[in-house]
């Protein structure tokens, strides 16, 4: 049996008597997670690009590995260049996109700056500010769903201000179903925006702010110099996981309306779904997905480029 | 340029009292400085004055004018802070034009003055930098440049040279000077250390434990310590205290440590003083005042020898009564062990009550 002086010995020669050691047993040490990492990651991509490759669905009856057999080369890549309900579903996700992201930003912002300094009842407001995060989406869309119901409250709380009885059908008018899905997105994600924002304006040192004040300059002044500046790499990590996260908007948005009526609410993971779980065709499926999947790279690789370069010093 | 006069200042935080009763005068165009340990009131003392905290109690004035309530932004005030607080996600040139933009100079003459002052500063080549891979002395300089070019009524410097070594302390407390000399305003400079407040101030404002302890020029200070606390930090190694009694030696009064000696004074204020405890009092000597000699008043055991290049502290006497001379290079060192013999220079022993710690007999010129 060797004793504890032993193991040190050897640990303590092992290096010098062979000094290459050191590289490989890290190597092998390694392995077994580098292999799971690959299996998680790249086995799932390959098979996907694989299989958007070819013509199989899961009723042809045989497994995915002999997916060559229906092989159609780009086909499935040229379709969805044409079809018209995935370039719609797509502007339709760049829509909420478009017009939630920078909602939540703006609502985030302007509420980290009001909790950035002490009040009386901040501690509580600021718990109750991040409740709509922890909600599970499924959840939330259901909460939406009954809150959006014609006979629903927001229909009573507008009928108290308007002074007489509406009847809005906003789940079930093409051109309101959309405005309600955004609405559950901007009240669920924006404390998380408020949340990241708040780390970054309380992480802006106070001396520099203090400084600007003692050279005359004015809060507006002092926030657009300094504050904005320095914040602008967790305004773009911010921004980057939020744009990647509602380009995903699937939970909230299928429980409320399952991407009705018709297809007036229907995204890019709508369609996915929808093109998986009722038309069953695999390979176009992953071709989708693959095309996706690119775009939210780029974005992702745009976002860390910023971050990680020296320009965003804080 | 502004005169400030600070009356009965306090402040507490919560049941803390980090300042109390400070009452000064600082002339127009002096460099004052605040010299004390960490915690004792000289920082809170700035910020109130820059406005960032509002006093307790008391006032300032600046010309005469209470400025309680007035918004940092509008005391003209310039404060270059410990770390500078430099922009750094801007250029030089956006650093220096930050504070006349913000109070809408026209733009010819904030490039105008931008470059008088960068060209004042030698930061002439570096306007189009961006400040933040910039090295500590630019660093300093822009920072000066930037609170001064808004032309503030009053300076205050919070312990700029502290994140800096040694070496380039020294330079740099040359170019401080030479830089007020320039700007000719009202300097109130925070620091703890003392070779800064000796080497620049026009006067240095002693302060622990949130009192304002003395005021004074830099040698009046050093060489006439109000108490014991400004005596011994003063100076490196600080002054040599020890107790001794006062007692009648026939006609002429002495002040005796017992085995270590004892010295003849002629002052009756030390009577007095030593008559409030017990006959005690405490004698002082800076430890360049002492030196050996064969038949000197004092004699102390040598514990230790300090070889510090310049010179040579030697560390005497026992635990009540530790004493530390310093002596020539060239001097031949005594033993570790050997009894040394001592001669105060003169006119330099200092008196202090036991007590309060206050001085006795010859005073400064006062406090304020």
């Amino acid at each position: 049996m060797n004793t504890i002086a032993d193991i040190t010995d050897t640990v303590q020669k092992t290096p010098a008597d062979r000094p290459n050691d050191e590289g490989h047993l890290g190597l092998w040490l390694s392995l077994p997670a580098q292999l799971l990492v690959l299996f998680i990651a790249v086995f799932p991509i390959l098979m996907q690009i694989y299989i958007s490759l070819t013509d199989w669905s899961p009723l042809d009856g045989i497994g995915w590995w002999r997916a060559w057999e229906l092989w159609n080369s780009f086909a499935n890549y040229t379709d969805l260049a044409q079809d018209n309900r995935f370039w719609s579903a797509l502007l339709r996700t760049l829509l909420v996109m478009v017009v939630c992201v920078p909602v939540e930003f703006l609502l985030g912002l302007g509420l980290a700056v009001l909790f950035v300094d002490e009040f009386p009842g901040r501690r509580f407001l600021y718990s109750v500010l991040l409740i709509p995060m922890m909600v599970v989406p499924a959840v939330a869309g259901y909460m939406f769903f009954m809150l959006f119901q014609s006979g629903g409250p927001i229909n009573d709380i507008l009928a108290f201000f308007v002074g007489q009885p509406v009847k809005i059908a906003w789940l079930s008018d093409p051109d309101l179903a959309l405005i309600a899905v955004m609405v559950a997105d901007i009240w669920q994600w924006t404390p998380l925006m408020f949340l990241i924002l708040l780390a970054g304006l309380v992480g802006v040192p106070e001396d520099q702010q203090r400084a600007a004040t003692l050279l005359g300059a004015s809060w507006w002044r002092r926030f657009i110099t300094i504050v904005l500046p320095r914040m602008k790499t967790i305004m773009i990590i911010a921004l980057a996981i939020r744009v990647i996260e509602n380009f995903k908007i699937f939970d909230t948005l299928f429980i409320m309306t399952g991407g009705g009526p018709g297809v007036a609410t229907e995204t890019i993971s709508v369609y996915i779904y929808k093109v998986t779980q009722q038309e069953l065709i695999w390979g176009y499926v992953a071709a989708i997905a693959l095309a996706i999947l690119i775009t939210l790279s780029i974005v992702s690789a745009y976002a860390i480029r910023h971050v990680s370069s020296p320009e965003a010093d804080t | 340029m502004t005169e400030i006069r600070l009356s009965n200042l306090g402040k507490d935080f919560a049941s803390f009292t980090a300042l109390a009763d400070m009452n000064m005068t600082i002339a127009d165009g002096e460099f004052m400085a605040l010299l004390g340990p960490s915690g004792c009131g000289k920082s809170t003392t700035m910020n109130m004055i820059a406005g960032m905290l509002e006093p307790t109690t008391g006032s300032i004035e600046f010309d005469g004018r209470d400025v309680r309530g007035v918004p940092m932004a509008r005391r003209g005030v310039g404060f270059v802070f410990q770390n500078y607080a430099i922009f750094t996600h801007m250029t030089v040139w956006d650093n220096l034009a930050y504070g006349l933009k913000a109070r809408g100079t026209p733009r010819a003459e904030v490039a105008r003055r931008v470059e008088e002052t960068a060209s004042l500063l030698q930061l002439s080549p570096l306007l189009k930098r961006r400040a933040s891979g910039l090295s500590v002395n630019i660093l300093q300089r822009l920072a000066i440049g930037r609170s001064a070019i808004v032309e503030p009524a009053i300076f205050l410097l919070d312990e700029p040279l502290s994140n800096v070594d040694a070496a380039f302390r020294a330079v740099m407390r040359t170019e401080l000077k030479q830089l007020q000399r320039q700007f000719k305003q009202t300097m109130i400079y925070v620091t703890h250390d003392q070779l800064e407040a000796m080497t620049m101030a026009d006067r240095i404002a002693v302060m622990d434990h949130g009192k304002l302890l003395q005021v004074g020029t830099p040698l009046d200070v050093y060489n006439n310590p109000q108490n014991t606390f400004v005596a011994g930090f003063l100076g490196s190694p600080g002054m040599n205290l020890m107790q001794g009694h006062v007692r009648q030696d026939g006609s002429s009064t002495a002040v005796d440590f017992g085995a270590h000696g004892s010295i003849t004074v002629s002052d009756t204020a030390i009577e007095a003083a030593a008559a409030k405890s017990d006959g005690r009092v405490q004698f002082g000597f800076r430890p360049e005042a002492a030196a050996p000699s064969q038949d000197g008043a004092l004699r102390f055991p040598v514990n230790f020898i300090e070889r510090i290049g310049s010179r040579t502290i030697v560390h005497l006497g026992d635990p009540d009564n530790a004493i530390k001379i310093i002596v020539a290079n060239q001097t031949e060192l005594p033993r570790v062990g050997e009894v040394l013999s001592l001669d105060i220079t003169k006119g330099s022993e200092r008196f202090f009550e036991i007590e309060s710690g206050q001085a006795v007999g010859r005073q400064s010129d006062g406090l304020h």
